[in-house]
């Protein structure tokens, strides 16, 4: 029982991961940019949010409603203002601006929020949980995860089927070609990153609701989103979702043997996971 | 050339002209240049970024405290001893990351380091988070081990500044360069490119470890926290990047400009890293050469010099074809 429970409270926490990874698969599977400062943008809407929920007293519904559209701003000028110049062949130059970028984000918020923990008040939400055969599952891990699987399959609809999405590959799979053809690949990143950040604003309200956050929290939740990323198979999205589920099992598991040892045992097994199946689980071959 | 020569000398002799004081600036300098020449090996020449440098440095300076507090063997002794940690570490690192490309292998570098550190955290025999303070020095008299830390830094500049110098300059250093350049015409061109890798990501932890036991030797102190700090990580791209990626040169003038600024603004903290951020940004994407890049671009004096001229036969010299 102790272990389904694990296995359970795994697969949740994994909801949780499978928002943040999300929106890095989708910029690495079509600008092959790692943006080192995924968590801490994470971490940002996440202090923005609860500073306007208090100022406002806003309900989560219409934090979400506020917050999104704001994060999408923050993802198109992000690729408008700093990536779309250091995009190119080589991913030096965009690996170090966004770590740069990370830097200053990081110690700005610090200047802004200090260094306390901070979270978001659920109206009950956060501790209402129901009995599902001896185990307890928590309301708002569910919500969590149902929202990523609906995102996940929002997302991959909208990559597969759509006009957006059929030029987005084209940009992935040859820019140059694509550009030639009448696809306007900067301006796909730019929609693209700003899909990213908007899902990240997602994942901000949800993770200040489940935890709490401060201005340090980010290159943690950039580690997972990364782990969850490579253990599915980088640059599909179904794959950095079931990423996530092995993550958070792994991490829960390890929890339970030993309380220090539940994020250590997430990245042995990504470590593990690297060294048999590099291509990652969801590739086939 | 020569200048080195002086500075080296300089920095062995300084127990006998300079203070204390003085005396840890130039250790801590010595190891943040050391650290930053190692990173630009990798980053800068063999396309390797790293930001998990960390775990070698904590490695090196948890083998030096375990030699020196578990088993007794002399601490100056077990400078060189602690070394073999990292080169162990390098090796299944190395061997896990390679086939991640550009920033996902930075990435991986890190949850090594991480999981390194959560390791460590947990091990009861090193004292677990509370970390190993080095106790054995305290036989020592200051002016013994100031002596000591500034022949060992002066040695550690000579390996990690002279070797790179070195292997700049060896056979193995145009393949280098011609790695730096392209890497996929390197390789077609005969350059062994996995193994140029491969040598230089274990290299590059030997000496990054080197300057780590240094560093905790001269704070006789180390947890879990400070050794795996990724804060290393940020210093060595903030020197290299400001300073100038892919040049001997750059990560010198970058330790400069690091530290100094450094030690008087870093009582605003939070501000001033700030600026730092937006200053590698900036030099990302503006001025990818650095400092250094910008002044070479301007006058031909390299201090090291590693670069190869076309030397065209004279005229005369020409056979006719």
């Amino acid at each position: 029982m102790q272990w389904l429970d694990a296995l359970v409270q795994g697969v949740l926490l994994g909801g949780m991961y499978a928002q943040y990874a999300l929106g890095m698969a989708l910029m690495f599977g079509v600008m092959r940019i790692v943006n080192i400062a995924h968590g801490d943008l994470m971490i940002l809407l996440a202090l923005t949010g609860i500073s306007l929920a208090t100022a406002f007293s806003l309900g989560t519904m219409s934090l979400i409603a506020v917050l999104v559209p704001l994060a999408a701003l923050l993802g198109w000028t992000l690729q408008r203002g700093i990536l779309n110049k250091a995009v190119g062949e080589d991913p030096l130059p965009s690996l170090i601006a966004t770590f740069g970028l990370s830097i200053a984000v990081q110690n700005l918020m610090l200047q802004i929020w200090s260094a306390d923990t901070r979270s978001l008040r659920g109206g009950g939400l956060e501790s209402a949980s129901i009995d599902v055969g001896g185990v307890y599952v928590g309301v708002l891990p569910v919500i969590v995860l149902v929202t990523a699987i609906a995102l996940t399959a929002g997302l991959d609809f909208i990559v597969r089927a759509t006009r957006f999405g059929r030029g987005l590959r084209a940009a992935a799979a040859d820019t140059e070609a694509a550009a030639v053809t009448g696809v306007d690949p900067k301006s796909i990143y730019a929609v693209s990153t700003a899909i990213a950040v908007a899902i990240l604003g997602i994942a901000a309200v949800f993770q200040s609701l489940r935890a709490t956050v401060s201005p340090a929290d980010g290159p943690a939740q950039l580690i997972y989103a990364f782990e969850a990323v490579i253990i599915g198979g980088m640059g599909s999205l179904w794959g950095a979702f079931v990423g996530s589920m092995v993550l958070g099992v792994a991490q829960a598991i390890g929890f339970r043997i030993d309380p220090g040892w539940g994020i250590l045992f997430g990245h042995l097994v990504f470590l593990a996971a690297l060294a048999i199946r590099p291509e990652g689980v969801m590739k086939r071959g | 050339m020569s200048l080195s020569v002086i500075v080296l000398t300089a920095l062995v002799a300084m127990p006998w002209w300079a203070d204390s004081g003085w005396i840890r600036w130039a250790v801590e300098l010595s190891c943040y240049i050391a650290i930053a020449q190692m990173w630009n090996l990798l980053a800068g020449y063999a396309g390797l970024v790293s930001v998990g440098q960390q775990a070698f440095i904590g490695a090196a300076g948890y083998a030096l405290f375990i030699l020196c507090q578990k088993f007794g063997v002399n601490p100056f002794l077990a400078v060189p001893l602690a070394l073999i940690v990292p080169a162990l570490l390098s090796v299944p690192t190395y061997l896990l990351l390679y086939r991640l490309d550009g920033p996902y292998f930075a990435i991986g570098t890190w949850v090594v380091a991480e999981a390194v550190r959560l390791l460590t955290t947990n091990l009861d025999y090193v004292n677990a988070g509370a970390g190993l303070t080095l106790r054995v020095m305290a036989q020592y008299r200051l002016h013994e081990r100031e002596i000591a830390m500034t022949m060992l830094s002066g040695i550690l500049l000579l390996v990690t500044v002279g070797g790179s110098y070195w292997l700049l300059r060896s056979r193995h250093g145009l393949a280098l360069t011609a790695m730096r350049d392209n890497p996929v015409s390197a390789g077609s061109q005969g350059v062994n490119v996995s193994r140029l890798r491969f040598f230089v990501f274990v290299a590059a932890a030997v000496g990054t470890g080197f300057a780590g036991a240094i560093y905790y030797m001269a704070q006789l102190r180390i947890t879990p926290a400070s050794g795996y700090d990724p804060k290393w990580a940020s210093i060595s791209i903030f020197i290299v990047m400001i300073g100038g990626i892919g040049s001997i040169e750059g990560a010198i003038i970058g330790g400069l400009i690091y530290f100094f600024p450094d030690r008087f603004f870093s009582q605003y903290g939070a501000s001033y890293m700030v600026v730092l951020g937006c200053l590698t940004l900036f030099m990302a994407i503006y001025a990818r050469g650095g400092i250094w890049g910008l002044v070479a671009s301007r006058f031909d004096a390299p201090w090291f010099p590693v670069g190869r001229r076309l030397a065209l036969p004279a005229a005369g010299e020409r056979k006719p074809s």
